[in-house]
């Protein structure tokens, strides 16, 4: 590679690395994954609704969630609102006042009651700008977990391997049985520049958590090897990788987690 | 001899009218007519559906069929009222992409 051209990807790494860096420390650990939902809360005359992913994929797989339940990935998609969740669809398919876990039973969602002690449930999810006590706490309940510096400060992928967390990936009446993913697959994505080391992409790691359609073919819509040319700029704007490594799973500035092979 | 032969033509029409209610494609089987047409394509919903994991290792064919049962049930669910129709579209479009994008691999390999 030309001097120059080393020096100007070397410096626009560098660039990347900075802006990465302080996009990722300006959001604390316990807002790290928060997704604010506003369909139609505020036309509703109610605050928007704060969902927390650390307290969610605590407990349950992606999979279930994005594929079973049928959240989108892309935000606002969904188009969640009170009549799916009262009918158990989306957030009702949990938050439905019945299903219990660990013992606890998960407090209903939408209702079409107006009297005051459902203003108080309402209040645990529409609680945007609110100071709202939550059942858990962040810095307690992470606590017990492996921790990193990064993203929720949580090494998710430690708690899952050392069986601190056990994500539940079936929920009865919703979910359809299925047999565990069949593809354990490494795929080598080779790095653009020669100073940084290549990408071993784990199929077998990913499937823990996801299915197959969370991925394809709306994030990863490559059918052939090498097609799709990936860049970090595209990525750290959200494509890609990034749909989840920008806001959910571990941040970007994380580069040996994915960039794994050594420099040849 | 007569009760031997009585016998094998019950089964056989047992045979016959149990076949009369089983659909092929569907893969699934109601007894002796006994049919829920409201919960059919929640069935052949979830019968497909659970096949993704699978995706990768079935042949052409086999996810061109699934494929074609994934439009199959478009119809049926766009029936469905708003909030059942919302969900089980969007529950659907992931399963039939996912088929789509494991056949276009296969082809290309």
């Amino acid at each position: 590679m030309h001097p120059f051209t080393q020096l100007f990807t070397f410096f626009f790494f560098l660039l990347f690395s900075a802006g990465a860096v302080s996009a990722m420390t300006v959001v604390s650990p316990e807002i790290y994954g928060r997704v604010v939902i506003n369909n139609y809360s505020s036309r509703s005359g109610l605050v928007p609704v704060v969902f927390d992913h650390w307290l969610h994929r605590a407990k349950f797989t992606c999979r279930l969630c994005h594929v079973d339940v049928g959240f989108a990935m892309e935000a606002g998609a969904t188009k969640i609102s009170a009549a799916t969740n009262m009918r158990g669809f989306h957030c009702g398919s949990c938050h439905n006042g019945n299903r219990a876990f660990e013992g606890r039973k998960i407090f209903g969602s939408c209702s079409g009651s107006v009297m005051q002690e459902e203003a108080e449930r309402c209040e645990r999810c529409h609680s945007l700008g609110k100071d709202v006590k939550k059942e858990y706490e962040f810095n307690t309940f992470i606590n017990r977990l492996p921790k990193n510096a990064l993203g929720n400060s949580i090494d998710w992928e430690e708690a899952e391997t050392k069986g601190l967390i056990k994500p539940v990936d079936f929920l009865e009446g919703i979910s359809i049985k299925r047999t565990p993913m069949k593809m354990d697959k490494d795929v080598s994505i080779e790095s653009g520049v020669a100073w940084m080391s290549d990408v071993l992409f784990s199929h077998k790691k990913h499937a823990v958590w996801n299915g197959c359609e969370v991925c394809h073919p709306e994030i990863f819509p490559i059918t052939k090897k090498g097609a799709i040319k990936f860049s970090m700029l595209q990525i750290s704007s959200g494509e890609y990788c990034g749909v989840c490594h920008t806001s959910v799973a571990f941040p970007l500035n994380d580069c040996q987690r994915c960039h794994t092979k050594p420099v040849q | 001899m007569t009760k031997l032969k009585t016998c094998l033509i019950c089964i056989a029409a047992a045979a016959i009218l149990c076949s009369g209610t089983q659909d092929i494609e569907k893969k699934t089987f109601s007894w002796c007519g006994v049919v829920h047409a409201q919960d059919d394509w929640k069935i052949e919903f979830d019968d497909v559906c659970s096949k993704t994991q699978d995706a990768v290792i079935f042949s052409p064919d086999e996810l061109r069929n699934l494929i074609a049962r994934c439009d199959k049930l478009k119809p049926l669910i766009e029936k469905l009222d708003e909030t059942q129709r919302k969900v089980f579209l969007k529950r659907l479009q992931l399963c039939r992409d996912l088929f789509s994008f494991a056949l276009e691999s296969k082809e290309k390999e």
